[in-house]
């Protein structure tokens, strides 16, 4: 069965299965970082976020060779099913937005970007339900012909691997981040004796988990698609206002006690969520940590030594208290 | 010296600070009478009403179709052009440190984050409402919804789908953004408690529409040869004007040859003819040391990409659809491939002998098309460069990087 490779969590991943396409997360194919750099690789602007900057690279190596440049048209695959697997880019952020523009100039046919809304309400889920409608057609009218009837039951979906290593417990480490590539910072946070109330990002099972195959009825149409996504997908590319409320739930439901912000550099949604957060924590008199992360998260190094200084400054604070 | 940050308020220095200022402009503007000199004193003169006790100050990004404000006779606050203004001005130094101490990401587009700390610091007027529209980019989004939730005011954005690669954007596409155009409109004067003009002020945008697209039609017939960064600045400025009268006039100013006096196309004084460049995306407001360098090696901007808006006027009777159209279809919106194809027919248009993208600090909307342009003016044999800076930087280590690669660049020509 042909590949959907996809970039963002907030794609129904059924409507892709409902097609004969086995949905993977591109975030799960990155390129190895110890390979030899390619010289005639496509290159992003390094004022561009790690996550964007690497998903360019693994779009490369799984849709096959290039043999032209960007927008020449003269893309092909290499041997294989590879010429049928194609790239869904959800394009919620102008970064995203354009590592799509850029790998459908090189890939032409292959890829199909994903116009996501920063509000809600019925004109809005109106317009993403067509958007969708669209993105189905034009998957069905990429299956090969031997391949479309029944296909759908043969797929399998490759969702983001991250998880809670224990489930949160309200009262602790409240997590806000970008996309993760796995659970290593939240491992960290438990490692270091503190524990995880709430995670809130791109990865986080609360973001996939709605959309993953079997969370609801193949035959459901695009309208309550569309509202699944705009309910599952509240992230720090929506609107301000709502994010807000979402946050104030969530912080809330958790009974926080600290939050920390995992930002990826260059990411212009997530540079004002961490200024939303950093106000919520205020108003709450919680500490608050913002650390600059890459893509993938690298637990080691300086970060370790910032989160566990962070975390040690607030048991200190508790022991204080407790004499 | 007072900067504008001193110009706020009912204070009797506040208002002589603000006599000052416009007594400087307006001094400037007797003695050139050019149209850029009294377009800066209008944009001035309008701005600083903004900042008296009382004013009406709707934060708007900076394609917002202003007509809509113009009608209640509101003149809009756009975060570029108060960053650009306030960074060119004595408030420089203590901007940048305030823009320092803020804990937003140093990462994200300047004029933003500029703006960001100059309204925390009393630099520009708070906002009464935020209005934003989804071209160009994300981040003013941003920025204009955390203003509205940190002032509790209204925001509203106008939601414009992208345009085909080919073409232009569909009817029902184009009706969609002007109803939402003409709700916003009924709701700024519900808001505001004021009488819409919207007729009148569409009469005057018309007049100064005319006069920008038939010098824009002579430029590119090549009839009229101006110079692109200077002539940008202005209508970068103009944008504050467009439905006023003297909004109207200065652009109509532009069509004699006194008017555009300072701003045609520079010569070269041995009399060589000088090489052509479109330059695309913004420009650097306060650092010269690029455009110097062109000039020096006998080079020019000819044409600006941005410059391409308010090329028609729009019906008087029915005028949301006309606005509409200007958000549908800008240049600057769309794919990076429809961006591509239209650079590309302009650069051949105009017979350039190479193009120049800025790649403004943190525009990742900018920056993020640049390999898609990059390969296109290639694959043409069109000469190009994309050049990393600020657009509101002054030096440092970056600009002189840049210099050198532009240095190359005309080495190569």
């Amino acid at each position: 069965m042909p590949y959907c490779y996809y970039t963002c969590n907030l794609l129904p991943l059924h409507l892709v299965a409902s097609t004969g396409h086995s949905p993977r997360w591109l975030g799960n194919h990155l390129r190895d970082p110890n390979a030899p750099a390619r010289r005639d690789a496509l290159s992003v602007h390094p004022m561009t976020c790690p996550f964007v900057t690497k998903l360019v690279a693994a779009a490369e190596e799984v849709l096959g060779e290039r043999t032209g440049a960007p927008g020449s048209g003269e893309a092909s695959a290499t041997a294989g099913t590879r010429g049928d697997d194609c790239l869904v880019v959800p394009g919620g952020c102008d970064a995203m937005r354009r590592l799509g523009d850029l790998l459908a100039a090189t890939y032409p046919d292959r890829v199909f970007v994903l116009q996501m809304p920063r509000s809600s309400g019925p004109e809005v889920a109106a317009t993403l339900a067509s958007d969708l409608a669209r993105l189905q057609e034009w998957l069905r009218a990429r299956m090969p012909g031997d391949l479309q009837a029944g296909s759908a039951a043969a797929v399998s979906a490759e969702p983001p691997t991250l998880d809670y290593p224990r489930p949160p417990r309200p009262g602790g480490v409240f997590l806000v981040s970008g996309p993760l590539s796995d659970d290593s910072l939240l491992g960290l946070i438990d490692k270091l004796g503190a524990h995880v109330s709430g995670l809130e990002s791109c990865t986080s099972p609360d973001r996939w988990k709605p959309l993953a195959p079997g969370s609801r009825d193949g035959g459901s149409g695009h309208e309550a698609l569309a509202a699944d996504v705009l309910a599952a997908g509240m992230c720090p590319r929506r609107s301000t206002a709502e994010r807000r409320e979402h946050l104030v739930r969530r912080l809330d439901e958790a009974n926080a006690s600290s939050i920390i912000y995992a930002r990826q550099s260059f990411c212009d949604p997530g540079a004002y969520d961490a200024l939303l957060v950093a106000q919520l924590a205020q108003e709450r008199a919680l500490p608050y940590l913002e650390i600059e992360v890459d893509f993938p998260f690298d637990a080691n190094g300086p970060l370790r030594t910032r989160v566990e200084a962070f975390l040690e400054a607030q048991l200190l604070d508790d022991d204080l208290l407790e004499v | 010296m007072p900067g504008l940050s001193d110009a706020t308020g009912d204070s009797l220095s506040a208002s002589l600070i603000r006599a000052a200022f416009l007594t400087r402009t307006r001094y400037k503007a007797l003695q050139e009478r050019t149209a850029r000199r009294y377009m800066y004193l209008h944009a001035l003169s309008a701005s600083l009403d903004l900042f008296k006790p009382g004013a009406i100050v709707p934060w708007v990004s900076y394609l917002f179709p202003t007509e809509l404000l113009a009608s209640y006779g509101i003149t809009a606050m756009i975060p570029e052009i108060g960053a650009a203004t306030l960074t060119g001005t004595e408030s420089r130094e203590p901007l940048e440190a305030a823009a320092a101490r803020m804990p937003l990401a140093r990462d994200v587009c300047s004029y933003h984050r500029i703006a960001l700390a100059a309204v925390e610091n009393g630099m520009l007027p708070a906002p009464s409402m935020c209005l934003g529209t989804t071209p160009l980019c994300l981040g003013k989004e941003c920025l204009l919804e955390t203003l509205a939730v940190r002032y509790h005011v209204p925001f509203r954005e106008i939601r414009v789908p992208l345009p085909p690669d080919e073409g232009e954007a569909a009817p029902e596409v184009v009706a969609d953004v002007a109803e939402q155009m003409r709700v916003l409109h009924d709701d700024i004067g519900r808001w505001t408690g004021r009488s819409p003009q919207l007729r009148k002020v569409i009469e005057l945008s018309n007049r100064a529409s005319k006069a920008w697209g038939h010098l824009m039609a002579e430029r590119l017939a090549g009839r009229l040869e101006m110079d692109g960064r200077e002539t940008f600045a202005t209508v970068f400025l103009g944008q504050l004007l467009w439905g006023t009268r003297e909004g109207a006039k200065d652009f109509e100013r532009l069509l004699t040859e006194h008017g555009r006096s300072d701003l045609m196309a520079p010569r070269a004084a041995d009399g060589r003819p000088l090489k052509k460049l479109l330059w695309l995306h913004t420009v650097p407001h306060h650092d010269s040391g690029i455009i110097d360098l062109m000039r020096e090696r006998g080079a020019m901007v000819l044409f600006e990409e941005m410059g391409q808006m308010h090329l028609e006027t729009v019906d008087p009777d029915d005028p949301f659809p006309g606005l509409a159209k200007r958000l549908t279809d800008n240049v600057m919106w769309g794919t990076s491939a429809r961006r591509a194809r239209l650079n590309l027919a302009l650069a051949k248009h105009l017979k350039v002998d190479g193009v120049v993208h800025f790649n403004h600090w943190g525009c990742r909307h900018g920056l993020g098309s640049v390999p898609v342009l990059r390969a296109a003016f290639a694959k043409a044999g069109i000469p190009f460069i994309a050049v990393d800076g600020d657009a509101l930087g002054r030096g440092g280590p970056q600009q002189e990087k840049s210099r050198q690669a532009m240095e190359s660049f005309l080495e190569l020509l």
